[in-house]
């Protein structure tokens, strides 16, 4: 029998389907449920760990789905997938076991679990194909099921279910408009080049550019991906869905858009453009800059201006993917590098700060910040979270974002950007007073108002919520004091993302049955 | 739309659109047919006999949860695909067999066939659960 591990690419994608079929047959067993979700949850975070260092020490992986020789769908599992696989699992595992007491037990028991599970698969199977349609398909059933999940009811109710419709129809529409962008940039593909395979495309698209016969549309196909994965990213005009979306969803959800779901835009772009599209990369490589530079600017200006904890975080997130892109459209090595160590460090920081978030709404019974104040008092361990959360975004020493940071521009000046680095510089600073303004509306001081908006309600937050919280808190510090193996990794990914051959090898020169 | 002819062509149609979503379902693979376009065909004709007798008189004599039929439905499909790895293939990887049976002549079994089986049922399931959800008053 073949061992188990080379099956591991299908069965992070299959299995969390699978588990969404029992899940609905088990909706009256919510016991069953919750142990359930969480063993294979954890299961599958094990085994997204071994896919990495499979990969790491066996180069990339291509796994043939079904057998159907070169007209099937390739998975294929390089360090950049198998990375983002990685933090995909671990995030969603925290957030699963945060929302076990979070969400209210009706929704949780109808139709929270299979809901998540199709999310998880969704991620993992767009970060794992290698198949450009594919993408297209796994791109669907995240937007899908993430619009449930939004629409999901935390505890207590502090989001009135009018805004998370409007936000969820905001979501659909926007994403909808973008999934058929892509449509048809992917069928424009398809006719230019004859394969929907990313590798074959890619061979073919050079041997093109190197005949000198390289199509005009093929620019405008890159426009076409541009602009979707810009949408999934919430990049500069196309971000007003985020800090709608976002806020509205239940915290542990949010944790999972505003941490992973839309890094799928980040990943998209580096594997589309620097697999695909090389030989467009010189037009593009400004424009994505620029719209990076918007991005970061219009995210943190309006940043500054929010009352509602969550919406500043949303808009927060929006400015920080910004340099995320900005890394990208460096295009080095160690711009890339930088981009992916900036990448992680984000996810793992914000998906902590909208779980503490979370928590601090459960115990103020609000989101709005002007109504709290003093809760250093009454919730320090809260504090002390979100504090870690709000240095490490902001870039200070100690913590991961601050080499995340440093090394992001250190590689732009380095590249000699000065104009993009400066921009970026000030904006950094930006970031530090509004998330130091949040700190001192939220924490220091007095209870606003006691007579108007009454005393903080009784909630502590329970075991099962502070664990996942403090277990982030633990991978900022880590990601900040030992960041060598993350950047070590970052580096040997960049490499590999900018020299597709291994790539196209691993995907083309395979036994054809 | 609770006329006496909606009534009837509903009653005539109902078995046999049936039938026809099952032969569409068996047609699939290889021929025009499967499950999703079997699975949209029966629902079709649920939702026509929603409409046409209404859904609380439907509801008092038969009332599935059609939320368990898509469940149903996904675990067969997810378990067919996962049984080609059982047998050291690579996943999806489709069983082929072929039967001589008395009247029905070569017969073509294909293991792809259960999970367009569990296609229909998801199919089946999912959008009968939204028009039922969606045309409750409730």
């Amino acid at each position: 029998m073949i061992s188990l591990s080379t099956h591991i690419p299908i069965i992070l994608i299959a299995t969390p389907i699978l588990v969404a079929a029992l899940m609905i047959l088990l909706r009256k067993q919510p016991g069953i449920q919750k142990v359930l979700s969480v063993a294979v949850s954890f299961v599958m975070l094990i085994l997204s760990v071994i896919l990495l260092s499979q990969v790491w020490s066996g180069g990339i992986q291509a796994y043939e789905v079904g057998e159907w020789g070169k007209y099937g769908i390739i998975l294929v599992a390089d360090l950049l997938s198998s990375g983002m696989v990685v933090l995909t699992s671990f995030v969603s595992f925290l957030s699963l076991i945060y929302s076990l007491d979070y969400i209210e037990r009706k929704s949780l028991s109808a139709s929270y679990y299979p809901l998540f599970s199709l999310l998880v698969a969704g991620l993992n199977g767009s970060f794992l194909t290698g198949d450009i349609f594919n993408l297209f398909v796994f791109f669907e059933l995240l937007l899908l099921s993430s619009c449930g999940l939004v629409i999901a009811n935390e505890q207590g109710g502090v989001t009135k279910s009018s805004d998370k419709m409007e936000a969820t129809f905001k979501y659909l529409v926007l994403n909808m408009l973008s999934s058929i962008v892509m449509l048809i940039a992917v069928s424009s593909l398809y006719a230019t080049t004859g394969t929907l395979n990313m590798a074959d495309i890619s061979v073919k698209l050079s041997a093109m550019s190197a005949a000198g016969t390289l199509p005009w549309y093929v620019f405008a196909i890159a426009l076409m991906f541009v602009v979707v994965f810009g949408n999934k990213a919430a990049i500069f005009p196309l971000h007003y869905w985020l800090p709608d979306v976002h806020p509205t969803a239940p915290s542990p959800i949010s944790a999972m858009l505003s941490g992973v779901l839309i890094k799928v835009g980040a990943y998209g772009m580096l594997r589309v453009f620097f697999l695909i599209f090389i030989d467009t990369l010189d037009i593009f490589k400004p424009v994505i800059m620029y719209l990076a530079l918007a991005t970061i600017v219009v995210g943190a200006i309006s940043a500054v201006a929010q009352t509602d904890v969550k919406r500043l975080l949303a808009y927060s997130s929006v400015s920080q993917i910004g340099y995320v892109f900005l890394g990208i459209s460096f295009g080095s090595i160690y711009g890339i590098t930088a981009a992916l160590v900036y990448l992680a460090n984000h996810a793992v920081a914000k998906s902590m700060l909208f779980l503490t978030s979370g928590g601090i709404i459960h115990h103020a019974g609000t989101r709005d910040m002007r109504k709290m104040g003093g809760m250093v008092d009454s919730a320090p361990l809260m504090s002390l979270l979100f504090l870690v959360g709000a240095m490490s975004i902001a870039g200070m020493p100690p913590l991961g974002g601050f080499i995340a940071k440093l090394s992001l521009f250190d590689a732009g000046i380095g590249e000699q950007y000065y104009f993009a680095i400066g921009i970026a510089l000030f904006f950094a600073i930006f970031t530090l007073f509004y998330m130091f303004r949040a700190m001192l509306l939220m924490f220091w001081g007095e209870k606003r108002d006691v007579e108007k908006y009454g005393e903080y309600s009784h909630h502590g937050t329970s075991l099962l919520m502070t664990l996942p919280i403090v277990v982030l808190a633990l991978t900022v510090v880590a990601f900040g004091i030992y960041a060598e193996p993350l950047i070590a990794l970052a580096n040997a990914t960049a490499h590999q993302i900018l020299d597709p051959q291994p790539y196209i090898d691993a995907v083309l020169m395979r036994v054809v049955r | 739309m609770t006329t006496l002819i909606t009534k009837t062509v509903t009653k005539i149609c109902l078995p046999l659109v049936i039938l026809f979503s099952i032969s569409l379902l068996l047609a699939g693979h290889n021929n025009p047919g499967g499950g999703f376009i079997g699975g949209v065909m029966f629902a079709s004709v649920i939702a026509l006999t929603y409409v046409a007798f209404g859904l609380d008189y439907i509801k008092s004599f038969f009332n599935p949860d059609w939320g368990n039929w898509f469940g149903f439905g996904l675990l067969l499909a997810a378990l067919t695909a996962f049984s080609a790895i059982a047998f050291s293939h690579n996943f999806f990887r489709s069983a082929v067999e072929f039967v001589h049976l008395p009247f029905f002549g070569e017969i073509e079994l294909v293991s792809a066939g259960l999970f367009d089986i569990g296609v229909y049922f998801v199919v089946i399931g999912g959008l009968l659960s939204i028009f039922k959800n969606v045309g409750d008053d409730e």
